[in-house]
């Protein structure tokens, strides 16, 4: 044992010395952006699609010299597990931080919703890439602002289209109980039911849960003619593919929780065939403004995660008021971000309301079509 | 037959089904129980495993022998999942609970707990965290009767399972490895003295258990189509609560205790609301703790965990 202590104690001061640079430099070498989302669990995939799009933020801006001074950019990464628990363990992590001044994040309203107070009270700026619950903006928190639609525009648009394009009018609701799930359905159901429509049933499930098949025997007993779904892909998935097997046949709609090719890879193909999603904005694909972006990061990651681009939106939108900001300080910043004016976004001009909701942000409407999410129209919201 | 009848009759074969799967993971935990007294929260994590091990050889074989039918699969799936997992079983044995026999039980009840994401965060690690899909090698054929529809997937479920069943209430009973493990649950002292293995008795226990579990793990990626990492939390918990609603050590009990909740729980999600399907599950818990405490077919031991 005691030969290996000069070797240890080698290796102790080698391992030293490459700390304590660092250590020294940090000091003002480095501002901290958190990245916060579901980095692990069953939305794992998604979250990490919005880590790539921040990640792809912050090293385009570093590749072009410091932010300011000569301070760089450090994207860190906070996994939420979409559980609001956790999602404020990370938040308190993130703000004890004196280098960090913003968060992009959370991506699940439940999570952007819980961890808010926290951001607020710290003064960190925070831009949702995907958070679309109305109610999360209506706190009074001014640290809070989203890149994204909300729930009280892109619901009433999906209603609307159900019941004026699509001629069906009584309907089946099922939602999974969450600030996103339960808020989208509830926005749908006020709308639907404006317009005339009905709804035959509405039932809660629980993420997590995998037998659906009790409630969707229940649902094909009163013969709806489309369910509309409040919540994200992985239980959308389970419940389209059980439905095939209990013999309902009807097409299923929801908004962008569900919008992702994950779903159509769960629910397969042939029974995700005719599934209808809105979506914050139209598909990247299909704009031209953004196809520079779409190859730099296809060459980069593969294929772009349905909120890639709001994650690089929301990004630059932050690094651009620290830019501005030029110093590492979370006050000057926020007022920064507050002061952002048509920003060039990759869906077009970001504004923010003095709620922080983005400003004129339309909906797109996509159908499963030969096992992909196929872009129908795009619907601006009339306020 | 009435329309809201068929309905009902239709409602019960989807909680027979599901409450199949929950008896095969009960039965693991009961076993466990019965020898060493200790709720295995790992037990869940291997029925997960098994579901993984499934996909594993449905994506191997396919990949090598195309055209493959559906019935050899499926006997491939289940003998290599079965295997796998009664290894694993052993390895947890051997690495975690062995060097803590006769320790406090609570010792080796929270060092299941770590056993326990120690599986799940390994699986996430191998295979992903993203949700994985089995190919659906059954084919979609459904049987009717009047307006009920049953499935062969369904059929496959009850098939297995009720077999199996059979097959472990025999082994229990007349075998010889069966006798000594039922020696063991009622005196483990005076088993050894009688001249059991009881360790060894302990390990066969796990294997046996796991190997249920991984056929439950099987049929429920089978069923379903879509597996995770964390699944076996939910189906792990209600499956204990199952263990425990049937008395916790009796082998009948957990098999009775899991098809009822199984049909409970979907009978509640049907008739009462969706909302409230987990939450059946635990009320079931606690009205049967508070009435007979050791459960429908337990019997009453002054020991609890």
């Amino acid at each position: 044992m005691k030969k290996r202590f000069p070797l240890l104690s080698i290796f102790l001061l080698s391992a030293l010395s490459l700390i304590l640079p660092s250590v020294a430099y940090s000091k003002d070498s480095e501002v901290v952006i958190g990245l916060a989302a579901p980095l692990t669990g069953d939305q794992a995939y998604i979250g990490n699609g919005v880590l790539q799009g921040a990640q792809m933020a912050v090293e385009e801006a570093n590749s072009k010299g410091p932010v300011f001074g000569n301070t760089k950019i450090k994207l860190e990464p906070l996994d939420d597990q979409h559980n609001p628990t956790q999602a404020v363990l990370a938040a308190n992590k993130l703000v004890s931080n004196p280098d960090a001044v913003g968060v992009i994040g959370h991506f699940n309203s439940s999570c952007t919703k819980a961890a808010s107070a926290i951001y607020h009270e710290a003064r960190v700026v925070q831009i949702s890439p995907a958070s679309t619950n109305p109610k999360i903006s209506r706190q009074g928190f001014d640290t809070f602002f989203r890149v994204c639609a909300t729930d009280d525009v892109q619901a009433p648009i999906a209603a609307g289209f159900i019941f004026s394009k699509l001629h069906l009018k009584k309907i089946a609701m099922i939602d999974d109980q969450t600030t996103y799930g339960k808020g989208l359905a509830d926005e749908f159901e006020k709308k639907f039911k404006a317009l005339g429509g009905e709804v035959l049933l509405r039932n809660g499930i629980t993420q997590g849960e995998k037998d659906f098949t009790p409630l969707l025997t229940k649902i094909k007993s009163i013969d709806p003619q489309l369910i509309f779904y409040g919540g994200v892909y992985p239980e959308l998935a389970l419940l389209i593919k059980q439905s095939k097997k209990v013999g309902l046949l009807v097409p299923w709609m929801g908004g962008d929780g569900i919008k992702d090719a994950t779903l159509i890879q769960l629910a397969t193909p042939e029974h995700s065939e005719g599934t209808y999603a809105t979506m914050l904005g139209v598909d990247p694909h299909s704009l031209p403004e953004a196809k520079d972006f779409v190859a730099r990061y296809e060459a980069r990651y593969g294929e772009i995660g349905s909120f890639s681009a709001y994650a690089y939106d929301a990004t630059n939108v932050l690094i651009e008021a620290l830019r501005r900001a030029g110093k590492k300080d979370r006050e000057t910043v926020l007022s920064e971000v507050k002061r952002t004016k048509d920003f060039p976004g990759i869906f077009g001009k970001i504004n923010f309301d003095a709620n922080g909701d983005a400003i004129g942000k339309s909906v797109g409407i996509f159908k499963v079509e030969n096992g992909k999410f196929k872009f129908l129209e795009e619907v601006k919201p009339i306020d | 037959m009435s329309a809201a009848f068929q309905l009902f009759l239709q409602q019960l074969l989807n909680g027979l089904t599901i409450g199949m799967v929950y008896a095969l993971i009960a039965l693991g935990y009961t076993m466990v129980y019965g020898v060493i007294q200790l709720i295995n929260f790992a037990h869940g994590e291997v029925f997960m495993v098994g579901a993984y091990l499934a996909l594993t050889v449905i994506t191997v074989t396919l990949s090598v022998w195309p055209g493959v039918p559906f019935g050899v699969l499926l006997i491939l799936l289940f003998v290599f999942s079965m295997l796998g997992a009664s290894l694993l079983g052993a390895t947890i044995e051997k690495v975690a609970y062995k060097p803590l026999r006769g320790s406090p039980k609570l010792t080796a009840l929270i060092t299941s707990i770590g056993v326990s994401f120690f599986l799940q965060n390994a699986v996430m690690l191998l295979y992903g965290s993203k949700e994985q899909s089995l190919p659906e090698i059954i084919p979609n054929i459904q049987f009717h009767f009047h307006r009920i529809s049953f499935s062969l997937m369904q059929t496959i479920i009850f098939a297995t399972s009720i077999s199996l069943m059979f097959f472990l209430a025999w082994f229990v009973k007349n075998t010889k490895l069966g006798k000594a493990m039922r020696a063991s649950a009622e005196n483990g002292e005076a088993a050894q003295l009688v001249g059991i293995s009881v360790n060894k008795i302990i390990r066969v226990t796990f294997m046996m258990g796991s190997a249920l579990a991984a056929v439950g793990g099987a049929l429920f990626g089978l069923y379903y189509g879509s597996i995770n990492f964390h699944d076996g939390y939910l189906a792990g918990l209600k499956a204990f609560t199952a263990a425990v609603f049937g008395g916790i050590g009796s082998i009948p009990g957990a098999m009775v205790g899991g098809v009822l909740l199984g049909v409970f729980e979907g009978l509640g999600a049907a008739y009462i609301s969706s909302e409230w399907k987990d939450v059946f599950a635990f009320i079931l818990l606690g009205i049967v703790l508070i009435c007979k405490p050791s459960g429908i077919l337990g019997e009453n031991l002054p020991d609890k965990v």
